[in-house]
């Protein structure tokens, strides 16, 4: 456990019902890290992402951010997720705001930013996703790419610690990903720690830290991307990069 | 003299008795002596019909106390005498003499000549048909003046009243005398649905009762919608004592007719002690049973939201009723706004219900005019009130709702081939289409 870790998990149990999608999962992700976290559909990255922030309630184990233990009835996750920022599949952008309403909205009713502070702040975030010419547009009026952008610059207005990714190119035309990952990369360079569920296998390779491979709700494998991607350890992984390249 | 005011007019009268007291004591039983100025005594003026703005006939009757010559008759302004006929008569015992008159009318003032003059001690008897009363009634006097003898004279003027008549009686009574109208009315199914004698008259009386329902709408659905709120929240709360009492409320309410729940409050309140006017109670029961529609409409609306937007609004820290009140809601709005307006048609056309327990709207209205006059038309004249109301929010809904269609379907005119993801679902499935689903029950009430 070290001592830098600003995610820490142990023993992470989630059930569905009978369907028991997470069965034990310990991971510890320090500051500046880049965790990719990979696996066929149903081996639940995507649950571990939102126990994070626990827009699922685990039903095992414990999850800190930071000092916090999150999943105890007692914490106040929303102070807990001011400092989590989270993108995802399908954007969830608020569609009756423009792109910098929707970047303002929570610096103002959560961190109590002043008017015109929120707006310097998200007109500074929209400029560094790269949509600085679409600061009034409402999301209907984006594309697929430009809306996830917006989100992603959201989520950083409110100064995250670290900043969660579910799998957020896998809903957009090919042409748009990029300009997604682009942004993302930039991200990581600057040194923002990052939990990425994404299928996106050269982002994986290029920009992360660390590769955790997951199938049937456990870790099956983690290391650096040239030890995951190159010499794949365990069979499951290996059937898993088999089909994927 | 004939248009002195009224306020003159009573100032003067006790005057106006001395002198016909006077009349009675001395000059009466004086005939033979009779000065000029008191040729005419007696003097009464009657009518047969004292509603403004018909056809009446004047009963003019004096006693002759000289020979009269010739009698002037200055009625008021508003008077039309241009189509009178007249008819003088002297009584003497029980015998009447006719009496040759010649008349003419200038404006409002009659003259009539005698000829050979009326002899002294004669009583007259003029009768004047088929004069026109102005609309407007109250105290009128008419002016008269007469020569006896050569010399002019003028008794005190005679007084009689009138009613004042509407408007719309009067464009009935004009619509009775009409060709067209009589034509019309011959058709049975038209003059007792469509009678333009009726349409005259329950238009402006049914007026009142319309506004009276806008006005219980307009209060009872403010209140509605927040009671609506808060019991769609409720509905949806952690907390299941306060779910349980929600959804109890809102079913009983829904699974009961409204007319029975009107009943129940117009006679229970009175007797637990609870004394409202009737139109206070009646904006309490449309609120209360319009508030458990609404929640569902409201709940159905929330709920349709993609699960998505309440876990953004969470992600960045919003607690759940800030992202109820930033988020969730200004969306619900304008899915909700076309089934809200469906259920305000609906409580506008309710409102009718109150009808029966005395609550004077449109509907009471129309109903007793209609069963005072044997006539079907006051109800079709309510339904073109009701109407004025319901047609435009109808097509307005409508319009909503196509406009809806098109927003929900992401294909917005500056990209009308892109694949606008958030909003974009197939067709046949998703939240919206559940929540229409949802709407649909509600409108089959």
């Amino acid at each position: 456990m070290s001592d830098q870790a600003i995610v820490r998990i142990r023993g992470l149990r989630k059930a569905f019902g009978d369907n028991e999608v997470l069965r034990g999962v310990d991971m510890d992700v320090v500051k500046g890290e880049v965790v990719v976290i990979l696996g066929p559909s149903g081996s639940g990255k995507s649950t571990l992402l939102r126990c994070v922030n626990r827009l699922e309630e685990p039903t095992g184990g414990e999850v800190w951010f930071e000092d916090v233990q999150v999943n105890l009835p007692k914490t106040d996750i929303n102070k807990v997720r001011e400092r989590i920022g989270m993108v995802f599949q399908s954007f969830n952008l608020f569609p009756h705001l423009t792109a910098k309403g929707n970047v303002m909205l929570a610096q103002r009713k959560v961190l109590g930013r002043s008017k015109e502070e929120a707006a310097r702040i998200a007109v500074e975030q929209l400029e560094r996703v790269g949509l600085d010419d679409r600061i009034d547009y409402y999301p209907a009026q984006l594309s697929g790419g430009q809306q996830q952008r917006v989100a992603i610059a959201r989520a950083l207005a409110m100064d995250p610690h670290v900043m969660l990714f579910d799998e957020v190119t896998s809903a957009l035309d090919p042409e748009l990903v990029r300009g997604v990952l682009d942004v993302m990369k930039q991200l990581a360079g600057a040194g923002m720690t990052m939990m990425v569920v994404t299928h996106e296998m050269g982002f994986a390779r290029d920009v992360a830290d660390r590769v955790v491979f997951m199938d049937e709700g456990v870790i099956v494998e983690q290391g650096s991307p040239a030890e995951v991607f190159d010499h794949p350890q365990h069979e499951r992984t290996q059937d898993f990069l088999g089909h994927i390249t | 003299m004939g248009t002195a005011s009224p306020r003159a007019l009573n100032s003067r009268w006790p005057a106006v008795a001395v002198v016909l007291l006077a009349m009675a004591l001395f000059v009466v039983p004086a005939i033979a002596a009779a000065a000029p100025g008191d040729a005419l005594v007696g003097v009464e003026i009657t009518l047969n019909n004292t509603s403004g703005g018909s056809l009446t006939r004047f009963t003019f009757v004096a006693k002759s106390a000289a020979p009269i010559d010739s009698l002037d008759l200055a009625f008021p302004r508003g008077f039309d005498l241009s189509k009178i006929t007249l008819d003088v008569v002297t009584l003497e015992g029980l015998t009447r003499v006719p009496v040759t008159a010649k008349h003419e009318v200038d404006g409002t003032a009659l003259k009539m000549t005698f000829s050979p003059p009326i002899g002294s001690g004669a009583t007259i008897r003029a009768q004047i048909r088929d004069v026109r009363l102005p609309a407007t009634g109250g105290e009128h006097e008419v002016g008269v003046t007469y020569v006896s003898q050569g010399t002019a004279g003028s008794v005190a003027s005679p007084e009689f009243t009138f009613e004042t008549v509407k408007t719309s009686e009067l464009l009935s009574r004009w619509l009775d005398e009409q060709p067209w109208v009589k034509s019309w009315n011959t058709v049975d199914a038209l003059r007792l649905f469509a009678q333009p004698q009726k349409i005259a008259i329950a238009v402006p009386l049914l007026f009142v009762g319309w506004l009276t329902s806008i006005t219980l709408v307009a209060i009872a659905f403010p209140f509605a919608i927040v009671g609506g709120l808060a019991l769609a929240f409720a509905r949806m709360s952690k907390i299941p004592p306060v779910r349980w009492f929600a959804g109890l409320y809102i079913n009983v309410i829904r699974g009961t007719p409204l007319f029975l729940q009107i009943y129940i409050a117009f006679v229970g309140l009175p007797i637990a002690g609870v004394r409202a006017p009737l139109f206070i109670t009646g904006v309490l029961v449309l609120a209360l049973n319009s508030s458990a529609y609404l929640a569902e409409i409201f709940r159905a609306g929330i709920q349709s939201i993609h699960k998505g937007q309440f876990e953004a609004a969470s992600s960045v820290g919003m607690t759940y009723w800030q992202a109820m009140q930033h988020v969730i809601v200004p969306q619900t709005v304008k899915r909700v706004l076309p089934t809200m307006t469906s259920e305000f048609i609906l409580l506008f056309k309710d409102t009718a219900l109150l009808s029966a327990v005395g609550v004077f709207e449109l509907m009471l209205y129309s109903n007793s005019i209609a069963t005072r006059s044997g006539n079907l038309t006051p109800f079709v004249v309510a339904a073109v009130y009701y109407l004025i109301i319901t047609i435009p929010l109808i097509n307005w809904v409508g319009r909503l709702e196509a406009k809806l269609a098109v927003a929900e379907g992401g294909q917005t005119p500056q990209n009308p081939n892109k694949r606008g993801g958030l909003f974009w679902r197939p067709a046949s499935a998703g939240p919206i289409a559940e929540y229409e689903a949802s709407a649909e029950v509600h409108e089959s009430r």
